[in-house]
């Protein structure tokens, strides 16, 4: 980029291509909002008019997988419905994310017993945890910032060594542009 | 002729409209959240902090087990030594794992020391982190307060 910066006039604006391509995933995440208990209101109230998910770009949740790219799970994952979000999360197209919302998708929360999932990361591999019981708007919106950063440290086009880039988990292996 | 005027004003239109046409131009209450925060009750359960006493810096902790032994879920380890005449204990090590707690309060509740309690309650909500390692809270994380960052925008 050092060789055509500066090099035009003035309406002409040369970037990385990573970075336009992160910047363009992170600030149109559109969530399949998976909410399953007492933190799925805490998801709606992110997105009513006091806290406004909209304002991060994330406003339609889509009800289809097909057409979302973030993952928000949020409540209580039981064993019964363990193959279904494994399921979801397969049918979403990629590059997609997942942030597990609240202390029953982050480590089983309260209930150790034999049919709540000790965490949704044994089915999916989580990006970002969002601590609470449930959490507050707030700290899911802090939670969407925080994957927002991770995606802009990503190098889609670019190979980076693996100090500086972030190895995105669940990517097939058949993807060697990712790594 | 009235007709026709209903319908080049639309006046159908503003009176199915007039409820939202009425808030349009008041204020919006949208938190703009990175900027500005809603001010918390006194009374909100955020995550857990150990405290020390305000002149001194001293260890407020009595290590005596009560917090770890009613939370709910075991979620908090301690221990602590007796030096060689001395009679107050010395906190060695608080572990508190982050990633089950449902905020219920109860150990700060049973929490007997006085005139601070040495286990409170903070204010902060902010909690994401990338991995279920740096959920489990040591010591110094303890009376630090967890690492976050300050977003601005």
């Amino acid at each position: 980029m050092g060789l055509i910066e500066h090099r035009f006039e003035d309406n002409f604006i040369t970037a990385n291509l990573d970075k336009v391509l992160n910047w363009a995933r992170q600030s149109s995440l559109w969530p399949m909002g998976f909410g399953l208990a007492c933190c799925a209101i805490e998801m709606m109230a992110a997105s009513a008019s006091r806290y406004d998910i909209a304002r991060f770009g994330a406003e339609v949740f889509r009800a289809s997988p097909r057409q979302a790219d973030l993952l928000i799970v949020a409540g209580t994952v039981t064993k019964k419905m363990a193959p279904v979000l494994r399921r979801l999360y397969d049918q979403m197209p990629e590059p997609k994310w997942v942030i597990s919302m609240g202390a029953c998708s982050n480590a089983g929360g309260p209930f150790p017993t034999y049919s709540v999932l000790q965490g949704v990361d044994k089915i999916v591999p989580v990006d970002v945890y969002v601590t609470g019981c449930p959490p507050r708007p707030e700290a899911l919106l802090y939670g969407l910032m925080r994957l927002q950063d991770k995606i802009r440290r990503e190098s889609t086009v670019l190979r980076r060594p693996a100090v500086d880039a972030v190895q995105r988990p669940g990517s097939p292996s058949a993807e060697t542009s990712r790594r | 002729m009235r007709d026709f005027f209903r319908r080049i004003l639309l006046v159908d239109l503003l009176q199915g409209l007039w409820l939202t046409l009425r808030y349009t131009p008041q204020p919006a209450f949208t938190f703009q959240y990175p900027a500005e925060r809603r001010p918390v009750a006194a009374r909100f359960r955020g995550v857990l902090r150990l405290q020390v006493e305000p002149e001194t810096g001293a260890q407020t902790c009595i290590v005596c087990d009560q917090c770890a032994r009613v939370c709910p879920d075991d979620l908090i380890a301690l221990g602590g030594h007796r030096e060689p005449g001395q009679k107050i204990k010395v906190l060695d090590y608080f572990d508190f794992n982050l990633s089950r707690c449902s905020f219920c309060g109860l150990c700060a509740e049973v929490c007997p020391t006085k005139p601070i309690k040495a286990l409170i309650m903070s204010e902060d909500y902010e909690l994401g982190s990338y991995s279920r390692a740096t959920q489990v809270m040591r010591i110094d994380e303890m009376y630090d307060g967890v690492p976050i960052e300050a977003y601005r925008r």
